[in-house]
């Protein structure tokens, strides 16, 4: 599961574009999202989204279905390790 | 010298008919054009789109030109609806002689290919060659407004006597490229769209073309050709809020609409059908309802969108549906919301179809991308009063004097790390080269001329967002349709940079886009002197933005063009004496 964190926590300084941050930076379990989170937004929700297709081969088709599976990189790491097809 | 703004001749051609009259049979009898995928090559056939049933070597054909030459479907539609439009105007080359005429064309998409050397503007350079007519060109390019910011724009130059045609309207094909960019964005729907309904899920993406023919009246007079209606008010605002939502309370459609009915001297009651933006998101038709409930309240008109029958064709859908809005007018019905069932609080009912209806005044919205909100009124022939809009300046002695008041120009990429002492990383993180050198000089000029916010902004272009466009390209080329970057996609279009300094400006002024080649600049410093002559704004900020990627500038120069730069931003403020 450790390796699954960095790896996510790279591809989403990479996809998100969170030039200024390093994996170290990011606490696993802290909010993605909203106030006191890393302050991400809708469009990050979507590039997510895109993220674990390509990556992981899982297909989400609605980003509202998909709030609760990205509230923090231990959330992603936990639904990626159960449904990923790559 | 008073005059109000005709409109001779139209020509439309989209999924639901090659011509008015085919267009008005399929809305008077219910039929969609929406439908399975048939000429596109995606592979994405799960997603109804509305094609013209026409493929490029039909139209080719109908167009009567060489089969070897490559020209884009976005061209050809193009040519094929400007051509019929002329014929409605009774119009030829010949008739244009002697006379200034303008061509003003919308489009994103033309101009996404080689064929067109990734310029829009010389798309509408191609249409003009396809139908044989040579005047003066400009390209509008923003988003989903596009065409009906064309439409405006003509009926300006012509009050402000710098033409004596206009041909205005806009033109754009379905592509692969943004097909799976709005996918990429979750909002399409996989059934036929449902605008305004409870269990809507998306738009539907279109293709055609349309173009109006607009003349002084009294010219329009004497040339003794057919008045279809009159424009008698417009609206160019941005709603300032986000690149590819709209705000909840509608604030750029509200102030659009409601600049509108202040020109034609109208209030809400006086409206007899609105034809709504109506993509069928659950974002566009909450937020258009709240616009329109805010500006009609009790007095709403019959409202529909047309979207579920065309599908959304994007650059065009301004002149497409100004279009059918002149069909409904003369042939007196209100076209249906079609598809529409279920009542939801959130959006407006919209209106069955009525036949036998007399529609004296109709207001056409089209929102774009970026927040460029638009709204344009057109008036029969009985109820026109032939006076100058109010507040759309005739032409008079004595302009209002403007003036340059900062200036700044980056043509180095390492100057762009400055950007950190405006704008803070997590803002600056997805901004791509291009608009990281347009935000610089844009603080840059504002700083020196001492304002924090300009009154409107004219953003000039001539390959728009090349970088963004290229990885997606790539994108696809290398890992297939399913990889194209959400964030990449809403940042392509080229109103992005005027759309983006709107919404860090908090503006919600004039905001437009121009395309022309080389020419570019010079349309928008036009504008700035044309909008500062109208009173509308007392501060403009007026940019010109480009950046050619290295296989762009090799491909260019292959092509005998001159390239100058690698990455050009130069920001100007202009301000009334």
């Amino acid at each position: 599961m450790e390796e699954l964190i960095l790896e996510l926590k790279e591809q989403i300084i990479k996809s998100l574009n969170l030039e200024e941050l390093t994996p170290d930076d990011i606490d696993s379990k802290a909010p993605l999202f909203g106030a006191g989170g890393l302050g991400l937004d809708s469009i990050d929700v979507l590039e997510l989204i895109v993220l674990l297709e390509k990556r992981y081969g899982i297909r989400l088709t609605s980003a509202a279905e998909s709030k609760d599976i990205f509230t923090s990189v231990e959330s992603i790491a936990k639904y990626v390790s159960e449904n990923r097809k790559k | 010298m008073t005059n109000s703004i005709a409109i001779t001749g139209s020509g439309i051609i989209c999924a639901i008919g090659n011509n008015k009259q085919q267009v008005q049979e399929a809305l008077q009898s219910g039929t969609t054009g929406i439908g399975e995928m048939r000429y596109l090559p995606s592979c994405h056939k799960e997603l109804p789109v509305g094609e013209v049933k026409m493929s490029d070597a039909e139209l080719r054909q109908a167009l009567g030109v060489s089969s070897t030459e490559v020209f884009s479907r976005t061209a050809l539609l193009g040519a094929y609806a400007l051509s019929q439009t002329m014929d409605d105007a009774r119009l030829n080359p010949d008739s244009l002689r002697g006379k200034r005429v303008t061509l003003i064309s919308g489009t994103t998409v033309g101009g996404t290919e080689a064929s067109e050397q990734y310029s829009c503007g010389n798309n509408t350079k191609t249409i003009a060659r396809l139908v044989g007519i040579d005047c003066q060109l400009s390209t509008i390019s923003t988003a989903c407004s596009s065409a009906l910011n064309a439409i405006i724009l003509g009926a300006r130059m012509l009050l402000n006597d710098e033409t004596d045609i206009v041909l205005a309207g806009g033109t754009e094909a379905l592509s692969v490229f943004h097909l799976n960019g709005f996918n990429s964005l979750m909002i399409l729907d996989h059934e036929v769209c449902k605008p305004f309904d409870a269990t809507r899920q998306g738009l539907n993406l279109g293709e055609g073309s349309a173009y109006v023919v607009l003349e002084r009246t009294n010219e329009a007079h004497l040339r003794k050709c057919n008045i279809e209606a009159y424009i008698t008010g417009w609206g160019n605002r941005c709603d300032a809020y986000h690149q590819t939502a709209s705000s909840e309370n509608g604030e750029g459609a509200f102030l659009a609409m409601t600049d509108a009915l202040q020109m034609a001297n109208l209030s809400p009651k006086d409206i007899d059908y609105i034809n709504a933006h109506g993509t069928g998101t659950p974002n566009n038709d909450k937020s258009e309802s709240t616009a329109l409930k805010r500006v009609f309240g009790e007095n709403m008109p019959p409202i529909s969108s047309t979207k579920s029958f065309t599908g959304h064709t994007t650059s065009a859908s301004g002149s497409i549906e100004t279009v059918i809005c002149l069909i409904a007018m003369n042939k007196h019905f209100v076209p249906e919301n079609y598809g529409w069932e279920n009542i939801t609080q959130d959006c407006i009912i919209p209106a069955k179809y009525t036949a036998g209806k007399e529609l004296h005044h109709i207001l056409c919205n089209s929102f774009g991308f970026g927040g460029n909100d638009s709204s344009l009124i057109i008036t029969d022939t009985e109820f026109a009063q032939c006076s100058t809009p109010k507040g759309a300046r005739a032409k008079c002695e004595n302009e209002v004097t403007m003036v340059v008041s900062a200036e700044s120009e980056l043509t180095q990429e390492d100057e762009l790390k400055e950007l950190r002492q405006y704008i803070s990383p997590m803002e600056s993180r997805r901004m791509c080269k291009l608009m990281k050198a347009a935000f610089l000089t844009s603080m840059r000029a504002m700083e020196t001329a001492n304002i924090t916010k300009p009154d409107a902004i004219i953003i000039a272009t001539q390959y728009g967002m090349l970088e963004n466009g290229k990885k997606i390209l790539d994108d696809i080329d290398q890992q297939g349709e399913e990889s194209v970057s959400p964030t990449l996609f809403m940042q392509t279009t080229h109103n992005t940079l005027a759309g983006s300094l709107a919404i860090h400006l908090g503006c919600h002024g004039y905001n437009i886009t121009y395309s022309q080649g080389e020419d570019s600049l010079q349309w928008a410093m036009r504008d700035a002197q044309r909008l500062i002559n109208e009173g509308k704004a007392k501060t403009v900020l007026v940019g010109l933005h480009d950046m050619l990627p290295p296989t762009f500038k090799d491909f260019l120069e292959s092509q005998g063009d001159k390239v100058l730069f690698d990455l050009y931003s130069k920001s100007i403020i202009v301000k009334s004496l």
